[in-house]
Formats: structure tokens, C-alpha cells, sequence
């Protein structure tokens, strides 16, 4: 097994950079992962911000991870393209020792609004899936993956994500990112216990790893039910901890661990410490010796050639479905409403299976859709 | 990783006297003529509204 680095998700946040800034000085920080393209209304960066990610640039330690390029899109977008070359330009300035983006399908008009959600997983929305990820390889010719989405609308869709994942990265040789609060959301929501997902996972594919904290809560519709999201504004369970510990050693080119935490999380004293706190907890566990794992083969993560770019795979009937889904989401008085709304529309009967989804996660979906609709929400 | 103290400097001076823009208070309080200031070539004084990640689809 190969060294693990402790990492922080890290961009232009004051709070962020205030949080991180004793681990900086203590040399704990062994890598840092950049969302490059949330950046897009800055055209400069400060000369000091330049600097810190040249300094792990140069020391192969500044892994990307993107935002905004919606993998599933049905429809291929002027911006995909534009972000495709922003990654690109990117990728020559720095040297990124891999790329890697979010499962799921944008909700939201607008290409920087909105929120990542699933699909079927069907040959189609795999031939697009795949499509885009030999396009973000061609772009940036470093190793590229995708990380698992905790959302899911039924368990049975929980069960099949990491097989999906597999195959989608298969063309591009790709990487897996396995994000342990997801999947500490998907234990609780769905009671299904670590051990059972992480089986159903292709974790030799495993190249990175998140860790955060999140919030409950309260469904209107199933009485007693909490649900867990993924909102990255609070402090890492002490479970996700352990999930940690448990999934290193099962992952053999396991090499980056990051430590996620949104800005708004960080506005206090408080809540700072407990960032680092959480983070020197993940160096310790990171750097216990018994975290070796005998690696028999070297994974270099990189397909054998680069891919023919060609035209896009794009599939008109999926992309109405999801612009449908999209506008019951975020449009919904309530769980009730969508769910009439979404009997009658062209969902109904086919491979999204929506009369299996678990009304709490419908819910959910809506109050996702509805929070990231415009963007940043307001506080 | 090491960093230089250099760099750290310049890092507690900028989020110090705000030349980053926390989440908290970015969009809401400037139009968005005014978040892509960006005055001089590699200047420490860049003013950047961030869009965060909410990755993962629970957000």
C-alpha cells in the first residue's frame, strides 16, 4: 500500500483557511484537494493562493475534485465544453496527481446552480457516463474518478451504486473516491449495516477517501424518521471515524484522505478547533502502522491511450426525463404533490422505478433540489 | 508538508483583513458585478466569492 495523506478540502474560504492555517504550520497537511471549478467568478487568484497550490502541485500532492460538470447530463452543454477547457488549462499550470467529479445529474437551469442526483443505472446512462469521463481524462491526462453519491431513493439502488461505479470508471482505468459519510448516510437511512455496503463496492478502485460531518433530519411524512444529509457543516462522527479505520485496510492504492468542511461550518472559534481536532485525528489514524496492506499489483490508475473525442453521447428522451424530474423537485409543495406530479409525467413505468422510492427520500430530494436552486443558499 | 512561513504569512494577512470571502456573508451581500473584481494581475488584494461545494447530493 502506498503512503496515505492526510488532506483538506481547501479553496479562496476565509473561514477554511482560518481553520487550516495551525495544521499548515504544523506540516500535518500532507496533501490538498481543490475545487477548481467553484471558482468561476474569479478570474485571478492571489498571489499567495497560487502559491499554495503550486507548492503541492510540485510535490505531486494537489488532487482536483470538480463541482459543476454533471457527469449524466443527457444533454451535452456548451459549458461542459467551456469546463472542459478550463480543466485543461488548468491541468497545465498545475500538475494534478489525479481529477475527479461527482456521481449524478444536475438539477437546475442554470450550469452553477442546482444539485447532483442519481439516475438509472441502465446501459445508457452508463455509455454517457463513460463518455464524459474519457472527455475529462482527454482534458486533464492524469488519472480521473468519481466519487460515490450518498443520495440514493431506495436501498436497492444503494446495493447497486458501487457495481455501477466500477463500470463506469472501467474505460479510463479510473479511480474510485468512496466517501465515508456517505455511506454512513446510507446506514442510517436505510438500515443497511458498513461492512454489507462496503462489500458491494469495488475497492481496489479506491484511490481517495472523504471524510465529514452532517446534519438530521426530521421527515414530515414517516413519523420517528430522521434522515441523514451530507451537508458537511459540522463535526465527523466519531462512527465515520471507525468506518474509516475499518475501510483503510481493505483498500490497497488507497492514497489521499480528505477532510471535508463547508465555510459556513467554520464561522467560529469553536467550530475551528473541532476542524482541527477532527483532522489530527485523521493523521493519527492514517499513520498507525497497521495500516499496511500488502498491494500485489501496481495501479497507475491511467487508461492505455487517449480517447477519440468524436460527438458526445447524448439521449434527447433521458434529458426531457431529467429537466421533468428537475422542475417537480424544485417546484413541489410537498412529497404528496411530487409524487401525483410525478405519476403522471414521463418517469412513470420506466427504468427511474419511482414507485419504489422511499417517500422519505423523496422528501429529501426535494429539499435538495429546492435549497440549491439558486445557488448559494441564504443564510 | 512543509510550508513556507513566507506563504503561511501571507495566508493569515489575507483572511485577516479579508481578502478572502467566507461563505457566510459572499453572495448576499455584493451584486455580482462586484464579485469578480479582480483589480491587478496577481494581486493580493483579488476579493473571490466562493461557490462551495456541497458535493455528494445531501446537501
Amino acid at each position: 500500500m502506498p503512503e496515505i495523506s492526510a488532506a483538506i478540502s481547501c479553496n479562496l474560504d476565509a473561514n477554511i483557511l482560518l481553520a487550516s492555517v495551525p495544521l499548515f504550520e504544523s506540516e500535518k497537511i500532507e496533501a490538498l484537494e481543490w475545487s477548481f471549478d467553484t471558482l468561476f467568478k474569479t478570474a485571478v487568484f492571489p498571489d499567495w493562493f497560487n502559491e499554495l497550490l503550486h507548492t503541492f502541485a510540485y510535490e505531486n500532492r494537489l488532487i482536483g475534485h470538480g463541482v459543476f460538470f454533471s457527469i449524466f447530463s443527457a444533454k451535452w452543454l456548451p459549458q461542459q465544453q467551456q469546463w472542459l477547457k478550463h480543466l485543461e488549462r488548468l491541468s497545465t499550470e498545475f500538475k494534478f496527481d489525479h481529477i475527479s467529479e461527482h456521481f449524478g445529474f444536475m438539477t437546475g437551469e442554470n450550469f452553477h446552480s442546482g444539485a447532483p442526483l442519481s439516475v438509472p443505472f441502465t446501459s445508457q446512462t452508463l455509455a454517457i457516463g463513460q463518455d464524459r469521463l474519457k472527455r475529462i481524462y482527454n482534458a486533464c491526462k492524469c488519472p480521473t474518478g468519481i466519487e460515490n453519491l450518498a443520495f440514493s431513493y431506495s436501498l436497492d439502488e444503494v446495493k447497486k451504486h458501487g457495481d455501477f461505479l466500477n463500470q463506469l470508471v472501467e474505460p479510463v482505468n479510473g479511480f474510485i473516491i468512496l466517501d465515508i459519510h456517505n455511506l454512513y448516510c446510507q446506514t442510517k437511512n436505510f438500515n443497511i449495516t458498513f461492512p454489507d455496503i462496503l462489500d458491494l463496492y469495488p475497492l481496489q478502485r479506491v484511490r481517495e477517501m472523504h471524510i465529514s460531518g452532517g446534519s438530521w433530519e426530521d421527515s414530515k411524512i414517516v413519523t420517528g424518521k430522521k434522515v441523514r444529509r451530507d451537508t458537511h457543516d459540522d463535526a465527523v462522527p466519531a462512527e465515520v471515524f471507525e468506518m474509516l479505520e475499518y475501510a483503510i485496510k481493505k483498500c490497497p492504492h488507497l492514497k489521499y484522505v480528505v477532510l471535508e468542511q463547508m465555510g459556513t461550518g467554520l464561522a467560529t472559534t469553536e467550530s475551528r478547533q473541532q476542524f482541527q481536532q477532527d483532522f489530527i485525528q485523521l493523521h493519527h489514524i492514517l499513520h498507525k502502522e497497521d495500516n499496511s496492506v500488502i498491494t500485489q499489483v501496481v495501479q497507475d490508475f491511467l487508461p492505455a491511450t487517449i480517447f477519440d473525442g468524436g460527438k458526445p453521447i447524448e439521449d434527447e428522451q433521458l434529458y426531457t426525463q431529467q429537466m421533468v424530474l428537475s422542475n417537480i423537485l424544485e417546484t413541489a409543495n410537498d412529497c404528496t404533490d411530487a409524487v401525483q406530479q410525478l405519476q403522471k409525467s414521463n418517469l412513470s413505468h420506466t427504468d427511474w422505478d419511482i414507485e419504489n422510492w422511499q417517500p422519505y427520500m423523496l422528501e429529501t430530494a426535494i429539499a435538495i433540489a429546492q435549497k440549491w436552486k439558486n445557488g448559494l443558499p441564504k443564510n | 508538508m512543509k510550508i513556507s512561513k513566507t506563504l503561511i504569512q501571507a495566508m493569515l494577512v489575507a483572511v485577516t483583513v479579508g481578502t478572502t470571502v467566507s461563505c457566510t456573508k459572499s453572495v448576499d451581500s455584493k451584486p455580482e458585478k462586484a464579485n469578480i473584481k479582480t483589480s491587478k494581475t496577481g494581486s493580493d488584494s483579488t476579493v473571490v466569492t466562493l461557490e462551495p461545494c456541497f458535493a455528494c447530493g445531501m446537501g
